[in-house]
């Protein structure tokens, strides 16, 4: 195995990512917001539904960038950018998530509420975001988190493994429960 | 390198002949097989086995021999012995796959975490190799917290907390200082990393440093 | 499971979260303000950049080149170099007691091991064959606590001691994984040129 050449030698063919990295690595710092611009929304969409608000996906994206950006160096053009980044949002969304778990509490208040609001119940035509937002916060974090990745994310469980260093029946069983959990919802409150 | 030398030395017998020598692992200089102590055919036969598969597969196999010894040492039944060879075989394959082409030491550093308890896709993120440094430290304190039963994702989550960071093997051993006292003070060790790991600074807050020219 | 065979509450639920999330421009303009206020990526500095930084430790000509050469650790090096009255240092042999009996090391160790009731404490590691007669700790004067110095190659190394015949772990070491055999057994790294 040999390693390629790191920030002396700019390949034609090197994906845009890649091209990227390399020229922040030979000192353009400002190549970094093109990488920026081009995942922060991705990274932004699973912060967020992870999370449940904007505040703490805020902090999260913000510390996944610029870990991404110390720990530039270690990435290497044969893994995916997306895929080495996303593992850092992961971890980064953890982490908030552990710091704030008192938050979580006042989601259980909330969803009394939401039962006993028949304005508030799910339709078929556009329900807005907040309501699919609170839904996916009454999961627990961790099936919230194989949820994401697999539905919304897309990623094989490979992937997924890779990211999370969970193994991949473990992974699949968390999926599993959650798509349970969301239909015993749908099940407690459609007739409503 | 003693490596290198162990495995010129070593000529594993094939049925009916041949002496193990490994005299880089004993402190005597005599060729003696240091297997002596289990008794020829069966078990003894089997690790040289275990241990020519390993050279065979660009594995190494003084990590074999350290453990066969190690058994002989603490009297352990010769099964036993075969079995734990066996074992350390598995992971040492294991880890080269995950890791890549990494030395010896990184290589049995790395499949010693994997006995601990470690899974093989947490390693992944070790994979990319920085020139001039290893990851020793790292996978030896964490294979020691999954010995001290913390959460399997606790201990890879605070890892790689710390390698993404950057953190030099100073951080890795003050966490790992810093999280035995507590144990050893009584806290459960899940929550004795979660409370360290916390106050584990990310790095300093940013100082502008000039970059060189050019 | 395939998208298929999701449940249709559930495939709305995924496909709604799955909308993009409208950022707004600031929140970007601030990860890279916080980006321009780090030092660059170490890679700028060379892959060895950390390497050829100017180190505190000044040693003679002579002992830089040993140790840069592998051969000594720095603790062995302490014990060993003298000065001579024109203040030029030399560096004397390592110490041989174990050393001729080992393979060339990198680095003198020490094992410490606190057993004020022991009459007998052994250290019995990869580096030694596991004997567990080989390597005798030696009793402070005031009986409380044992300790042998060892030259040890770099790396990673698995040992125990064995104290009246018992096996027991290093109180103040990383545990390995288990053994297989029912005991326990501690971790040192040993770096070239330090010890732990």
């Amino acid at each position: 195995m040999t390693l390629a050449p790191r920030g002396w030698v700019i390949a034609k063919d090197m994906s845009d990512d890649a091209a990227d990295v390399q020229r922040v690595l030979a000192g353009d710092v400002d190549a970094y917001a093109a990488l920026v611009d081009r995942y922060y929304d991705r990274c932004a969409r699973y912060a967020v539904r992870m999370l449940g608000n904007r505040d703490d996906a805020e902090d999260a994206l913000q510390a996944t960038f610029l870990r991404a950006y110390r720990a530039l160096n270690r990435y290497q053009e044969r893994d995916r950018f997306s895929a080495w980044l996303y593992r850092i949002l992961v971890n980064q969304c953890r982490s908030v998530a552990a710091r704030r778990a008192h938050r979580d509490r006042v989601f259980v208040r909330e969803e009394a509420l939401l039962l006993n609001a028949p304005d508030r119940r799910p339709n078929w035509s556009g329900e807005d975001e907040e309501f699919v937002q609170r839904v996916l916060n009454e999961l627990d974090p961790l099936l919230r988190e194989a949820f994401l990745l697999k539905y919304i994310d897309e990623l094989s469980y490979e992937e997924m493994s890779a990211m999370t260093g969970v193994g991949v029946s473990a992974l699949k069983m968390r999926v599993k429960r959650a798509c349970d959990r969301l239909r015993e919802r749908w099940e407690r409150i459609k007739d409503d | 390198m003693i490596h290198a030398s162990l495995l010129r030395r070593l000529r594993i017998s094939t049925l009916g002949a041949g002496v193990l020598v490994a005299s880089a692992i004993s402190a005597s200089a005599q060729d003696t097989n240091p297997l002596a102590k289990l008794e020829p055919g069966g078990n003894r036969f089997v690790i040289e086995l275990l241990m020519d598969s390993a050279t065979a597969a660009g594995l190494p196999s003084r990590p074999l021999l350290s453990k066969a010894l190690e058994g002989i040492s603490k009297k352990a039944d010769g099964k036993r012995i075969v079995e734990a060879v066996r074992k350390r075989l598995l992971f040492l394959r294991t880890a080269r796959g995950v890791l890549g082409p990494v030395d010896d030491e990184e290589l049995s550093a790395g499949a010693a975490l994997l006995e601990a308890g470690a899974k093989p896709a947490q390693l992944e993120l070790f994979r990319p190799r920085r020139k001039g440094h290893n990851d020793l430290e790292a996978f030896i304190v964490w294979a020691d917290f999954l010995q001290r039963n913390v959460p399997s994702e606790e201990a890879y989550s605070a890892i790689t907390k710390l390698w993404v960071d950057g953190a030099d093997d100073e951080t890795f051993r003050s966490l790992w200082t810093n999280v035995q006292s507590d144990i050893s003070q009584g806290l459960n060790p899940g929550t004795a990393l979660q409370n360290r790991i916390r106050e584990t600074p990310g790095r300093a807050s940013p100082v502008p440093v000039k970059p060189p020219e050019g | 499971m395939t998208d298929s065979e999701l449940h249709p509450y559930v495939e709305w639920i995924a496909r709604e979260a799955s909308r993009p999330v409208i950022t707004d421009q600031a929140a970007r303009d601030r990860v890279m303000a916080a980006v321009r206020a780090e030092p660059l990526p170490r890679s700028y500095f060379g892959l060895w950049g950390r390497l050829v930084r100017p180190r505190p430790v000044s040693l003679s000509p002579v002992a830089g080149a040993l140790l840069a050469a592998g051969l000594v650790g720095i603790g062995v090096l302490a014990g060993t170099v003298t000065h001579n009255r024109d203040g030029q240092s030399t560096v004397g042999q390592p110490r041989a007691a174990v050393a001729s009996r080992l393979p060339v090391s990198d680095t003198v160790v020490r094992f410490v091991y606190v057993a004020p009731q022991a009459s007998k404490v052994y250290v019995v590691g990869d580096f030694n064959g596991w004997d567990t007669t080989k390597t005798p700790l030696m009793r402070s004067a005031t009986g409380g606590v044992w300790t042998v110095d060892l030259p040890l190659t770099a790396g990673r190394h698995t040992y125990a001691f064995v104290v009246d015949g018992s096996w027991s772990t290093d109180p103040y070491a990383p545990l390995a994984p288990d053994d297989g055999f029912g005991h326990a057994n501690s971790v040192k790294l040993v770096r070239r040129g330090t010890s732990l």
